[in-house]
């Protein structure tokens, strides 16, 4: 009886869905095709929307050495220095993001539940306000301008998320797993690696995707506080094409196809567990 | 070995005293069942003896050893949890064999123990499959496996059939008292269940609120009882109470009727609860005046339910019952089984009951 109405919405919120996904995706579409396009197509009038001799000079310019001649970033260099950055900075977010979650999870102490909240709440007073003072801070302990005060930094930041993530997934644990496993002869910690994590596994990849992700692009910290061009990060490389060369769209596209790689790679491989997690962790709180 | 004394165990949360002062004493090889209403402390006295939680007072004292402040691991005591809590990630041949894996026993001797333990549990066809692929009854007897392949001192069961229907509970009962007859282990049994408690145990402690209510065997506890609250709780249907006072003669019902003598001469004129089972009772020509409400024929016996004063009684009878609601019957309490209890203590006041 309903059956047409119904047919109606869904088709009315399918079409909304895909007109605000192309706006949202054309730009992004349009870059990416633009990476295997000349300069001189890209020059001509009127714009070809398909590349015409596709090619991808463009990327080989990123990865050659016309750096050296001052033309273009070092992007390996900068792919490397985000790699490590975010990779480093993931993994000290894990380990101490699953040992605070777990202590948040499974052991009493006062104000607990209080600071467990007030992990989430700290989200919010990230971002702009706090540039100028970070940047104070990490001057006078002589961590601008390098890689290492960044991974402290983003590790910082990343932490209270991830902590709050990994005890909530832990706290869908019931504890007479763990109480059976120090039955049958763990300790505590062998409880906790040989039981607990293995089950907290989604809840672990979700907090790295979401830290990785973030870690990787990231920019306005990293802007002011990297100066030298042998530390800087992709997302300032893909900023500083702004300044750089105008009309030169090939290699903006190649570098933001290069930087989108790793993202759209994470989630790909990730979605099962990210939605899983993130679940796991919006159920309870 | 594994002989177990608990000696005035007394266990806090916060500023409440949840356990007031437990003393039991338990002999190598004996299966005892901790039974008692919920809430009144069973699991935490369980999970004292287990480790889990840390008493507050009083020693625990495993073969001459005193074991309060040792890890949960270093015990040597095994557990099945009511909600058999196996580890989801490992097929049933790990779960079986965790605990010999973490104290490094090598590889053969643990497939040899984890085999024979699957073998006495009917769970060699089971051994590679995970626990969600399992049904209640065989996750039950994977738990029971964990527990057996360590070959412990001590087994602790926290109601392990609760989650069990009711065809499945009767099975598993008999299969963990014949798994103990065969393996002779100490054993204490954690259940609510009553009927539990009378088939399953050598001893039976009964606990309230934190303490122990009485401690014996099963027939001791039924022909016995030291307290009204036990008398209620042993048996089923449970014992009927009646207020009712001492006479010359025996002790006599509100409306003056005799009930039958008590087993210790008491004081005439002195207020009692009087007690009696509906298989103790039984229909006659005269005795105490009731009225039938309902007839409940069960097959091999059939149950009365009896209003006389302001009471309402259950008895129950293998003979063929003709009467219908509404009749007049006269009962009587079989010869030596009526119990008395003080009416303010609500203790027994049979010769040898525990004072309170
Ligand atoms: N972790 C705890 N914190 C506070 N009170 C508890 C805790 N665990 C149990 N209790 C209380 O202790 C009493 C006994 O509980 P429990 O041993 O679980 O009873 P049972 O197993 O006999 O049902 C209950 O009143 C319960 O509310
Ligand atoms: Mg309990």
């Amino acid at each position: 009886m309903n059956e047409q109405p119904r047919v109606l919405y869904w088709t009315m919120l399918s079409l909304i869905g895909l007109v605000i996904a192309v706006y949202i995706l054309f730009p992004v579409f349009w870059l990416f095709l633009a990476s295997f396009k000349t300069q001189a197509e890209l020059a001509q009038l009127p714009i070809n929307f398909w590349p015409q001799t596709p090619t991808l000079d463009a990327y080989a310019a990123l990865f050659s050495d016309t750096h050296q001649k001052g033309q273009l970033l070092d992007w390996p260099r900068l792919i490397g220095n985000s790699f490590f950055i975010a990779v480093t900075s993931t993994i000290i977010v894990l380990i101490f993001g699953t040992f605070a979650g777990y202590a948040f999870a499974r052991l009493q102490f006062p104000g607990r539940d209080l600071i467990l909240g007030g992990l989430l709440i700290s989200r919010m007073f990230q971002g702009a306000a706090l540039l100028l003072p970070t940047y104070r801070l990490m001057s006078m302990i002589g961590l601008q301008d390098s890689l290492i005060g960044l991974v402290l930094l983003y590790s910082a930041f990343g932490l209270p998320f991830a902590t709050w993530i990994i005890a909530s997934s832990l706290r869908e644990i019931p504890r007479e797993l763990e109480e059976s496993a120090m039955m049958d002869g763990a300790s505590r910690l062998q409880s906790m690696v040989l039981v607990v994590l293995p089950l907290a596994t989604p809840a672990l990849i979700t907090a790295a995707m979401w830290h990785f992700v973030g870690a990787w692009s990231e920019f306005a910290f990293a802007s002011i506080l990297l100066e030298s061009n042998e530390n800087k990060t992709v997302t300032i490389g893909l900023a500083s094409f702004v300044e750089l060369f105008t009309l030169e769209f090939q290699y903006v596209g190649a570098a933001a196809t290069i930087v989108a790689l790793p993202i759209m790679l994470v989630f790909f491989f990730g979605q099962r567990y990210f939605t899983r997690g993130l679940l796991a962790g919006a159920v309870k709180g | 070995m594994g002989s177990v004394a608990l000696k005035d165990i007394r266990k806090s949360y916060g500023a409440v005293e949840v356990l007031h002062g437990i003393d039991l004493d338990i002999a190598d090889g004996e299966f005892t069942v901790l039974v008692g209403p919920s809430g009144c402390g069973k699991s935490t006295l369980l999970r004292s003896i287990a480790g889990l939680e840390t008493i507050s007072g009083g020693d625990i004292i495993l073969d001459d050893t005193k074991i309060n402040t040792l890890q949960p691991k270093e015990r040597d005591i095994a557990m099945v949890f009511q909600n058999y809590a196996l580890y989801p990630h490992m097929t049933v041949a790990k779960n079986m064999g965790f605990s010999l894996r973490l104290s490094k026993v090598d590889k053969d001797e643990i497939d040899r123990k984890v085999r024979a333990a699957a073998e006495i549990l009917d769970l060699t066809p089971l051994l590679d499959r995970y626990p969600r692929q399992l049904s209640g009854g065989q996750r039950q007897r994977v738990a029971m496996g964990r527990a057996i392949v360590r070959d412990p001192k001590v087994f602790l069961f926290d109601e392990p059939l609760s989650n069990l229907d009711a065809k499945l509970r009767v099975q598993m009962r008999s299969e963990i008292k014949e798994l103990h007859q065969r393996l002779k282990t100490t054993t204490i049994y954690v259940t609510h269940d009553q009927i539990e408690a009378m088939t399953m145990a050598d001893k039976i402690v009964v606990m309230r609120g934190g303490h122990v209510e009485q401690i014996g065997s099963p027939l001791e506890l039924y022909e016995n009882p030291a307290s009204v609250f036990v008398a209620g709780f042993i048996g089923s249907p449970s014992m009927n109470f009646v207020r009712a006072s001492a006479g010359a003669d025996g002790i006599e019902y509100a409306d003056g009727h005799w009930l039958g003598r008590p087993a210790a001469a008491i004081a005439p004129g002195r207020a009692v609860i009087a007690g009696f089972r509906p298989e103790d009772m039984r229909l006659a020509d005269t005795g105490l005046p009731a009225r039938v409400a309902l007839v409940e024929p069960t097959g091999a016996e059939t149950q009365l339910v009896l209003r006389t004063g302001q009471d309402s009684l259950v008895m129950t009878t293998r003979e063929r019952v003709t009467q219908k609601p509404g009749d007049l019957v006269h009962v009587v309490v079989s010869e030596g089984k009526l119990h008395c209890f003080d009416a303010d203590t609500e203790r027994s006041l049979a010769p040898g009951a525990a004072p309170a």
